[in-house]
Protein backbone atom coordinates (compact mmCIF):
# COMPACT_ATOMS: atom_id res chain seq x y z
CA UNK A 1 0.00 0.00 0.00
CA UNK A 2 1.48 3.22 -1.06
CA UNK A 3 1.81 6.18 1.80
CA UNK A 4 -0.72 9.24 1.90
CA UNK A 5 1.44 12.03 0.86
CA UNK A 6 0.38 15.25 2.33
CA UNK A 7 2.51 17.16 0.57
CA UNK A 8 0.55 16.53 -2.82
CA UNK A 9 0.44 19.92 -4.79
CA UNK A 10 -2.18 18.25 -6.76
CA UNK A 11 -4.55 18.14 -3.35
CA UNK A 12 -5.58 14.39 -4.64
CA UNK A 13 -7.35 15.83 -7.37
CA UNK A 14 -4.86 13.86 -9.92
CA UNK A 15 -3.20 15.78 -12.84
CA UNK A 16 -6.37 16.15 -15.06
CA UNK A 17 -8.50 17.42 -12.37
CA UNK A 18 -6.07 20.00 -10.38
CA UNK A 19 -5.47 21.76 -13.99
CA UNK A 20 -9.39 21.46 -14.19
CA UNK A 21 -10.03 22.88 -11.17
CA UNK A 22 -7.48 25.60 -11.71
CA UNK A 23 -9.13 26.91 -14.58
CA UNK A 24 -12.28 27.19 -13.67
CA UNK A 25 -10.82 29.19 -10.42
CA UNK A 26 -8.95 31.83 -13.06
CA UNK A 27 -11.93 31.91 -15.54
CA UNK A 28 -14.62 32.32 -12.01
CA UNK A 29 -12.36 35.04 -10.60
CA UNK A 30 -12.09 37.06 -13.70
CA UNK A 31 -15.61 37.22 -14.43
CA UNK A 32 -17.42 37.04 -11.39
CA UNK A 33 -16.29 40.68 -10.18
CA UNK A 34 -17.41 42.05 -13.63
CA UNK A 35 -20.46 40.48 -13.68
CA UNK A 36 -21.01 41.63 -10.04
CA UNK A 37 -20.40 45.29 -11.00
CA UNK A 38 -22.56 44.79 -13.83
CA UNK A 39 -20.27 45.87 -16.41
CA UNK A 40 -20.66 42.92 -18.97
CA UNK A 41 -21.63 45.24 -22.02
CA UNK A 42 -25.12 44.34 -23.86
CA UNK A 43 -25.35 44.88 -27.06
CA UNK A 44 -29.10 45.36 -28.07
CA UNK A 45 -31.34 45.81 -31.18
CA UNK A 46 -33.79 48.33 -31.21
CA UNK A 47 -37.18 46.06 -30.29
CA UNK A 48 -35.63 45.40 -26.97
CA UNK A 49 -35.96 48.63 -25.63
CA UNK A 50 -39.41 50.72 -24.23
CA UNK A 51 -38.38 54.30 -25.43
CA UNK A 52 -40.33 56.10 -23.18
CA UNK A 53 -39.25 54.58 -19.94
CA UNK A 54 -38.33 57.90 -18.16
CA UNK A 55 -35.00 58.84 -17.83
CA UNK A 56 -32.77 61.41 -16.34
CA UNK A 57 -30.87 62.54 -18.73
CA UNK A 58 -30.42 66.33 -19.68
CA UNK A 59 -31.42 67.83 -23.36
CA UNK B 1 -8.06 64.22 -41.04
CA UNK B 2 -4.81 63.59 -42.95
CA UNK B 3 -2.16 60.92 -41.39
CA UNK B 4 0.38 62.96 -40.49
CA UNK B 5 4.07 60.64 -39.75
CA UNK B 6 6.22 61.15 -37.02
CA UNK B 7 9.49 59.44 -35.90
CA UNK B 8 10.80 59.78 -32.48
CA UNK B 9 13.16 58.36 -31.37
CA UNK B 10 14.68 58.34 -34.82
CA UNK B 11 14.07 55.20 -36.65
CA UNK B 12 10.91 54.98 -35.21
CA UNK B 13 8.04 54.48 -37.41
CA UNK B 14 4.75 56.08 -35.74
CA UNK B 15 2.07 57.18 -37.40
CA UNK B 16 -0.29 59.91 -35.82
CA UNK B 17 -3.55 60.97 -37.28
CA UNK B 18 -4.94 64.85 -37.12
CA UNK B 19 -8.72 64.77 -35.73
CA UNK B 20 -9.92 68.41 -37.58
CA UNK B 21 -13.35 68.13 -36.19
CA UNK B 22 -13.29 70.13 -33.27
CA UNK B 23 -10.55 72.93 -31.84
CA UNK B 24 -8.38 70.76 -29.59
CA UNK B 25 -7.40 69.14 -32.86
CA UNK B 26 -5.89 65.72 -31.41
CA UNK B 27 -2.91 64.45 -32.64
CA UNK B 28 -3.95 60.65 -31.91
CA UNK B 29 -1.12 58.01 -31.94
CA UNK B 30 -1.48 54.16 -33.35
CA UNK B 31 -3.91 52.43 -31.26
CA UNK B 32 -4.87 55.27 -29.72
CA UNK B 33 -8.36 57.54 -28.70
CA UNK B 34 -8.59 61.46 -29.29
CA UNK B 35 -9.96 63.93 -26.54
CA UNK B 36 -13.69 62.42 -27.10
CA UNK B 37 -12.28 59.40 -26.22
CA UNK B 38 -14.59 57.59 -28.88
CA UNK B 39 -12.48 58.90 -31.99
CA UNK B 40 -9.32 56.21 -32.64
CA UNK B 41 -6.73 56.11 -35.13
CA UNK B 42 -6.63 52.28 -36.27
CA UNK B 43 -4.13 51.23 -38.47
CA UNK B 44 -3.36 55.12 -39.13
CA UNK B 45 -6.83 56.09 -40.04
CA UNK B 46 -9.29 58.18 -38.02
CA UNK B 47 -12.20 55.67 -37.28
CA UNK B 48 -15.41 56.66 -35.29
CA UNK B 49 -15.91 54.15 -32.67
CA UNK B 50 -19.71 54.70 -32.03
CA UNK B 51 -20.97 55.12 -35.52
CA UNK B 52 -23.99 53.07 -35.24
CA UNK B 53 -23.99 52.27 -31.67
CA UNK B 54 -26.30 54.44 -29.67
CA UNK B 55 -25.68 54.38 -25.68
CA UNK B 56 -29.17 56.39 -25.12
CA UNK B 57 -32.76 56.61 -27.19
CA UNK B 58 -35.46 57.98 -25.96
CA UNK B 59 -38.43 59.64 -27.00
CA UNK B 60 -38.95 63.14 -25.50
CA UNK B 61 -40.86 66.31 -26.02
CA UNK B 62 -39.28 68.69 -28.01
CA UNK B 63 -39.86 71.46 -25.02
CA UNK B 64 -37.12 69.29 -22.97
CA UNK B 65 -34.31 69.80 -25.39
CA UNK B 66 -34.91 73.23 -24.59
CA UNK B 67 -36.57 74.01 -27.82
CA UNK B 68 -39.43 76.68 -27.49
CA UNK B 69 -39.59 77.92 -30.76
CA UNK B 70 -39.42 74.48 -33.30
CA UNK B 71 -42.00 72.45 -33.56
CA UNK B 72 -43.61 73.26 -29.85
CA UNK B 73 -45.26 70.06 -28.12
CA UNK B 74 -44.04 67.56 -31.02
CA UNK B 75 -42.59 64.11 -29.82
CA UNK B 76 -38.61 64.27 -30.57
CA UNK B 77 -36.62 61.01 -31.27
CA UNK B 78 -33.33 61.39 -29.20
CA UNK B 79 -29.92 59.33 -29.54
CA UNK B 80 -27.00 59.80 -28.42
CA UNK B 81 -23.38 57.62 -28.15
CA UNK B 82 -20.88 58.06 -25.63
CA UNK B 83 -17.87 60.43 -25.56
CA UNK B 84 -17.34 64.41 -25.43
CA UNK B 85 -14.93 66.39 -26.00
CA UNK B 86 -16.16 68.75 -23.14
CA UNK B 87 -14.91 67.37 -19.72
CA UNK B 88 -17.39 69.86 -17.74
CA UNK B 89 -17.19 69.05 -13.71
CA UNK B 90 -20.63 70.26 -13.46
CA UNK B 91 -22.03 67.65 -16.24
CA UNK B 92 -25.53 66.52 -16.25
CA UNK B 93 -24.82 63.60 -18.21
CA UNK B 94 -21.63 62.28 -17.44
CA UNK B 95 -22.20 58.80 -17.39
CA UNK B 96 -22.68 58.96 -20.98
CA UNK B 97 -20.60 62.10 -22.07
CA UNK B 98 -17.15 60.94 -19.71
CA UNK B 99 -17.05 57.40 -21.19
CA UNK B 100 -16.12 54.98 -24.07
CA UNK B 101 -17.99 52.63 -26.21
CA UNK B 102 -16.43 50.07 -24.69
CA UNK B 103 -17.12 51.47 -20.89
CA UNK B 104 -20.91 51.83 -21.62
CA UNK B 105 -23.20 49.01 -19.89
CA UNK B 106 -25.29 49.09 -23.14
CA UNK B 107 -25.35 49.73 -26.80
CA UNK B 108 -27.36 49.78 -29.50
CA UNK B 109 -27.12 48.13 -33.18
CA UNK B 110 -28.75 51.25 -35.07
CA UNK B 111 -27.83 52.35 -38.58
CA UNK B 112 -28.94 55.47 -40.05
CA UNK B 113 -32.17 53.90 -41.61
CA UNK B 114 -33.39 52.01 -38.51
CA UNK B 115 -33.11 55.13 -36.88
CA UNK B 116 -35.43 57.09 -39.45
CA UNK B 117 -37.63 53.72 -39.46
CA UNK B 118 -38.17 53.65 -35.49
CA UNK B 119 -38.68 57.20 -35.50
CA UNK B 120 -41.64 56.60 -38.17
CA UNK B 121 -43.08 53.69 -36.24
CA UNK B 122 -42.93 55.80 -33.19
CA UNK B 123 -44.28 58.98 -34.39
CA UNK B 124 -41.81 61.27 -34.11
CA UNK B 125 -41.57 63.58 -36.93
CA UNK B 126 -37.34 65.49 -35.56
CA UNK B 127 -34.71 63.05 -34.58
CA UNK B 128 -32.20 65.01 -31.79
CA UNK B 129 -28.49 64.42 -31.41
CA UNK B 130 -28.31 65.23 -28.08
CA UNK B 131 -27.61 64.14 -24.22
CA UNK B 132 -23.88 64.14 -24.86
CA UNK B 133 -22.55 66.14 -27.64
CA UNK B 134 -22.88 64.94 -31.01
CA UNK B 135 -20.09 66.36 -32.39
CA UNK B 136 -17.85 63.32 -31.36
CA UNK B 137 -20.58 61.01 -33.60
CA UNK B 138 -20.57 63.85 -36.05
CA UNK B 139 -20.43 61.42 -38.80
CA UNK B 140 -23.37 59.54 -37.76
CA UNK B 141 -25.08 62.48 -37.16
CA UNK B 142 -24.27 63.51 -40.40
CA UNK B 143 -25.53 60.35 -42.64
CA UNK B 144 -28.54 59.82 -40.14
CA UNK B 145 -29.57 63.78 -40.82
CA UNK B 146 -28.75 63.68 -44.57
CA UNK B 147 -31.14 60.56 -44.88
CA UNK B 148 -33.99 61.99 -42.50
CA UNK B 149 -33.93 65.19 -44.48
CA UNK B 150 -34.49 63.28 -48.09
CA UNK B 151 -37.69 61.78 -46.54
CA UNK B 152 -39.09 65.18 -45.08
CA UNK B 153 -37.94 64.55 -40.82
CA UNK B 154 -35.83 67.36 -39.45
CA UNK B 155 -33.07 67.40 -37.43
CA UNK B 156 -32.18 68.96 -34.15
CA UNK B 157 -28.51 69.49 -32.84
CA UNK B 158 -28.17 69.63 -29.03
CA UNK B 159 -24.28 71.00 -28.56
CA UNK B 160 -21.80 72.47 -26.68
CA UNK B 161 -20.62 73.68 -30.03
CA UNK B 162 -17.48 72.95 -29.59
CA UNK B 163 -16.40 72.68 -33.10
CA UNK B 164 -14.10 73.81 -36.09
CA UNK B 165 -16.19 75.94 -39.17
CA UNK B 166 -15.64 73.59 -41.93
CA UNK B 167 -16.74 70.50 -40.53
CA UNK B 168 -19.68 73.13 -39.11
CA UNK B 169 -20.58 74.28 -42.06
CA UNK B 170 -20.84 71.03 -44.28
CA UNK B 171 -23.23 69.60 -41.06
CA UNK B 172 -25.56 72.73 -41.48
CA UNK B 173 -26.32 71.91 -44.33
CA UNK B 174 -28.65 68.97 -42.63
CA UNK B 175 -29.79 70.55 -39.44
CA UNK B 176 -32.76 72.45 -39.07
CA UNK B 177 -32.39 73.72 -35.50
CA UNK B 178 -30.18 73.81 -32.64
CA UNK B 179 -29.85 74.11 -29.09
CA UNK B 180 -26.12 75.71 -28.47
CA UNK B 181 -25.37 76.09 -24.51
CA UNK B 182 -23.00 79.34 -24.24
CA UNK B 183 -22.05 78.38 -20.79
CA UNK B 184 -20.45 82.04 -19.86
CA UNK B 185 -19.55 84.68 -21.19
CA UNK B 186 -16.20 84.41 -19.95
CA UNK B 187 -12.90 82.71 -20.84
CA UNK B 188 -11.88 82.00 -17.75
CA UNK B 189 -15.05 79.73 -16.79
CA UNK B 190 -14.15 78.01 -20.18
CA UNK B 191 -10.81 77.09 -19.14
CA UNK B 192 -11.19 76.23 -15.75
CA UNK B 193 -14.93 74.50 -15.57
CA UNK B 194 -14.96 72.74 -19.42
CA UNK B 195 -11.29 72.29 -19.83
CA UNK B 196 -12.29 74.54 -23.62
CA UNK B 197 -12.46 77.85 -24.67
CA UNK B 198 -14.68 80.53 -25.59
CA UNK B 199 -13.79 81.70 -29.23
CA UNK B 200 -14.66 78.53 -30.82
CA UNK B 201 -18.15 78.53 -29.33
CA UNK B 202 -18.91 81.94 -30.38
CA UNK B 203 -18.03 81.49 -34.23
CA UNK B 204 -19.90 78.47 -34.14
CA UNK B 205 -22.98 80.21 -33.02
CA UNK B 206 -22.53 82.59 -35.76
CA UNK B 207 -22.15 79.70 -38.17
CA UNK B 208 -25.43 78.41 -37.34
CA UNK B 209 -27.01 81.49 -37.72
CA UNK B 210 -25.44 82.72 -41.41
CA UNK B 211 -26.44 79.06 -42.57
CA UNK B 212 -29.93 79.29 -41.40
CA UNK B 213 -30.24 76.95 -38.18
CA UNK B 214 -32.80 77.72 -36.52
CA UNK B 215 -30.90 78.40 -33.34
CA UNK B 216 -31.64 78.24 -29.32
CA UNK B 217 -29.00 79.58 -26.45
CA UNK B 218 -28.80 77.95 -23.29
CA UNK B 219 -26.89 79.22 -20.16
CA UNK B 220 -26.41 76.74 -16.94
CA UNK B 221 -26.52 79.49 -14.50
CA UNK B 222 -23.95 78.11 -11.23
CA UNK B 223 -24.00 80.05 -8.19
CA UNK B 224 -20.67 82.03 -7.95
CA UNK B 225 -18.87 80.70 -10.77
CA UNK B 226 -20.97 82.43 -13.98
CA UNK B 227 -24.05 84.03 -11.92
CA UNK B 228 -22.53 87.76 -12.15
CA UNK B 229 -25.17 90.22 -13.88
CA UNK B 230 -22.26 92.15 -15.58
CA UNK B 231 -21.58 89.35 -17.47
CA UNK B 232 -24.44 88.30 -18.35
CA UNK B 233 -25.45 91.47 -19.29
CA UNK B 234 -22.33 91.47 -21.56
CA UNK B 235 -23.45 88.07 -22.96
CA UNK B 236 -27.23 88.80 -23.57
CA UNK B 237 -25.85 92.01 -25.74
CA UNK B 238 -23.53 89.86 -27.74
CA UNK B 239 -26.62 87.69 -28.54
CA UNK B 240 -28.15 90.60 -29.55
CA UNK B 241 -25.90 92.37 -31.75
CA UNK B 242 -24.43 89.05 -33.06
CA UNK B 243 -27.31 86.22 -33.97
CA UNK B 244 -30.27 88.52 -33.50
CA UNK B 245 -32.96 89.98 -30.61
CA UNK B 246 -35.33 87.31 -31.90
CA UNK B 247 -32.89 84.38 -30.64
CA UNK B 248 -34.38 83.00 -27.44
CA UNK B 249 -32.25 82.27 -24.42
CA UNK B 250 -32.76 79.94 -21.95
CA UNK B 251 -31.29 80.10 -18.04
CA UNK B 252 -30.91 76.99 -16.95
CA UNK B 253 -31.08 76.08 -13.34
CA UNK B 254 -27.84 74.51 -11.74
CA UNK B 255 -28.04 71.12 -9.77
CA UNK B 256 -25.19 69.26 -7.74
CA UNK B 257 -23.60 66.58 -10.28
CA UNK B 258 -20.67 64.89 -10.97
CA UNK B 259 -17.20 66.96 -10.16
CA UNK B 260 -19.64 70.01 -8.69
CA UNK B 261 -21.85 68.66 -5.79
CA UNK B 262 -20.13 71.31 -3.55
CA UNK B 263 -22.25 73.96 -4.76
CA UNK B 264 -26.15 74.53 -4.08
CA UNK B 265 -28.68 74.67 -6.60
CA UNK B 266 -29.24 78.10 -8.38
CA UNK B 267 -31.78 80.43 -6.58
CA UNK B 268 -34.90 80.89 -8.47
CA UNK B 269 -34.23 84.12 -7.77
CA UNK B 270 -30.84 84.59 -9.60
CA UNK B 271 -32.61 83.39 -12.41
CA UNK B 272 -34.95 85.62 -12.32
CA UNK B 273 -32.42 88.28 -11.96
CA UNK B 274 -30.58 86.90 -15.56
CA UNK B 275 -33.63 87.20 -16.82
CA UNK B 276 -34.61 90.70 -16.57
CA UNK B 277 -30.82 91.72 -17.34
CA UNK B 278 -31.39 89.88 -20.50
CA UNK B 279 -34.64 91.59 -21.33
CA UNK B 280 -33.46 94.80 -20.41
CA UNK B 281 -30.82 94.29 -23.14
CA UNK B 282 -32.96 93.49 -25.53
CA UNK B 283 -33.48 90.16 -26.06
CA UNK B 284 -37.07 89.43 -27.16
CA UNK B 285 -37.28 85.79 -25.61
CA UNK B 286 -35.63 84.89 -22.66
CA UNK B 287 -36.57 81.83 -20.35
CA UNK B 288 -36.15 80.30 -17.50
CA UNK B 289 -35.76 76.38 -17.19
CA UNK B 290 -35.51 73.57 -14.68
CA UNK B 291 -38.05 75.23 -12.11
CA UNK B 292 -41.24 73.38 -12.50
CA UNK B 293 -44.11 75.77 -13.23
CA UNK B 294 -42.09 79.34 -13.51
CA UNK B 295 -43.49 81.97 -15.18
CA UNK B 296 -40.39 82.16 -17.66
CA UNK B 297 -41.55 79.42 -19.00
CA UNK B 298 -44.37 81.25 -21.08
CA UNK B 299 -43.92 82.81 -24.58
CA UNK B 300 -44.95 86.39 -24.76
CA UNK B 301 -45.67 88.85 -27.55
CA UNK B 302 -42.70 91.19 -27.68
CA UNK B 303 -45.13 94.07 -29.69
CA UNK B 304 -47.99 94.20 -27.07
CA UNK B 305 -47.34 91.13 -24.14
CA UNK B 306 -50.07 88.78 -25.03
CA UNK B 307 -49.63 85.34 -23.90
CA UNK B 308 -49.27 83.30 -27.18
CA UNK B 309 -47.60 79.72 -25.52
CA UNK B 310 -48.21 78.65 -22.10
CA UNK B 311 -45.58 75.79 -20.97
CA UNK B 312 -45.85 73.36 -17.48
CA UNK B 313 -42.62 71.65 -17.16
CA UNK B 314 -41.65 69.99 -20.74
CA UNK B 315 -45.87 69.88 -21.58
CA UNK B 316 -47.65 73.06 -24.05
CA UNK B 317 -50.24 73.73 -21.97
CA UNK B 318 -51.84 76.40 -24.32
CA UNK B 319 -51.02 77.57 -27.82
CA UNK B 320 -52.32 81.07 -28.68
CA UNK B 321 -50.09 81.28 -32.08
CA UNK B 322 -51.69 81.80 -35.62
CA UNK B 323 -51.05 79.11 -37.72
CA UNK B 324 -48.66 80.70 -39.46
CA UNK B 325 -46.66 81.86 -36.54
CA UNK B 326 -48.20 84.78 -35.47
CA UNK B 327 -49.49 86.64 -32.28
CA UNK B 328 -52.90 86.67 -32.22
CA UNK B 329 -53.86 89.87 -31.24
CA UNK B 330 -51.70 92.55 -32.83
CA UNK B 331 -50.03 89.83 -35.96
CA UNK B 332 -46.83 90.49 -34.76
CA UNK B 333 -44.65 87.16 -36.67
CA UNK B 334 -42.94 85.65 -34.12
CA UNK B 335 -39.54 83.84 -35.15
CA UNK B 336 -39.27 80.29 -34.76
CA UNK B 337 -40.04 76.74 -36.90
CA UNK B 338 -43.72 76.33 -35.98
CA UNK B 339 -44.89 73.91 -38.56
Amino acid sequence: MRPCNRSDPRLGLGRRGFLAAVAALWVGLGIFPLAARGRTQKLLSLHEADFYRPHDLAG
Amino acid sequence: MAPRGAGFPPGCAVTEVHCELCPRECLIPEGGAGDCRVRVNLGGKLRATTYGRPSAIHIDPMEKKPLYHFRPGTPVLSIATAGCNLHCLNCQNWQLSQRGGEEMEQIYRADPAEILALARDQGCESIAYTYSDPIVFYEYTYDTSSLARAQGMRNVFITAAYINPEPLRRLCRVLDATNADLKAFDEGFYRSVCGASLKPVLDALVIFREQGVWLEVTNLVIPTLNDDLAMIRRMARWIHDELGPGTPLHFSRFQPQYRMRNLPPTPAETLNRARAEALDAGLHFVYVGNVFGHEGSTTYCPRDGTLLIRRVGFTVTDNRLTAGGHCPTCNEPIPGVWQ
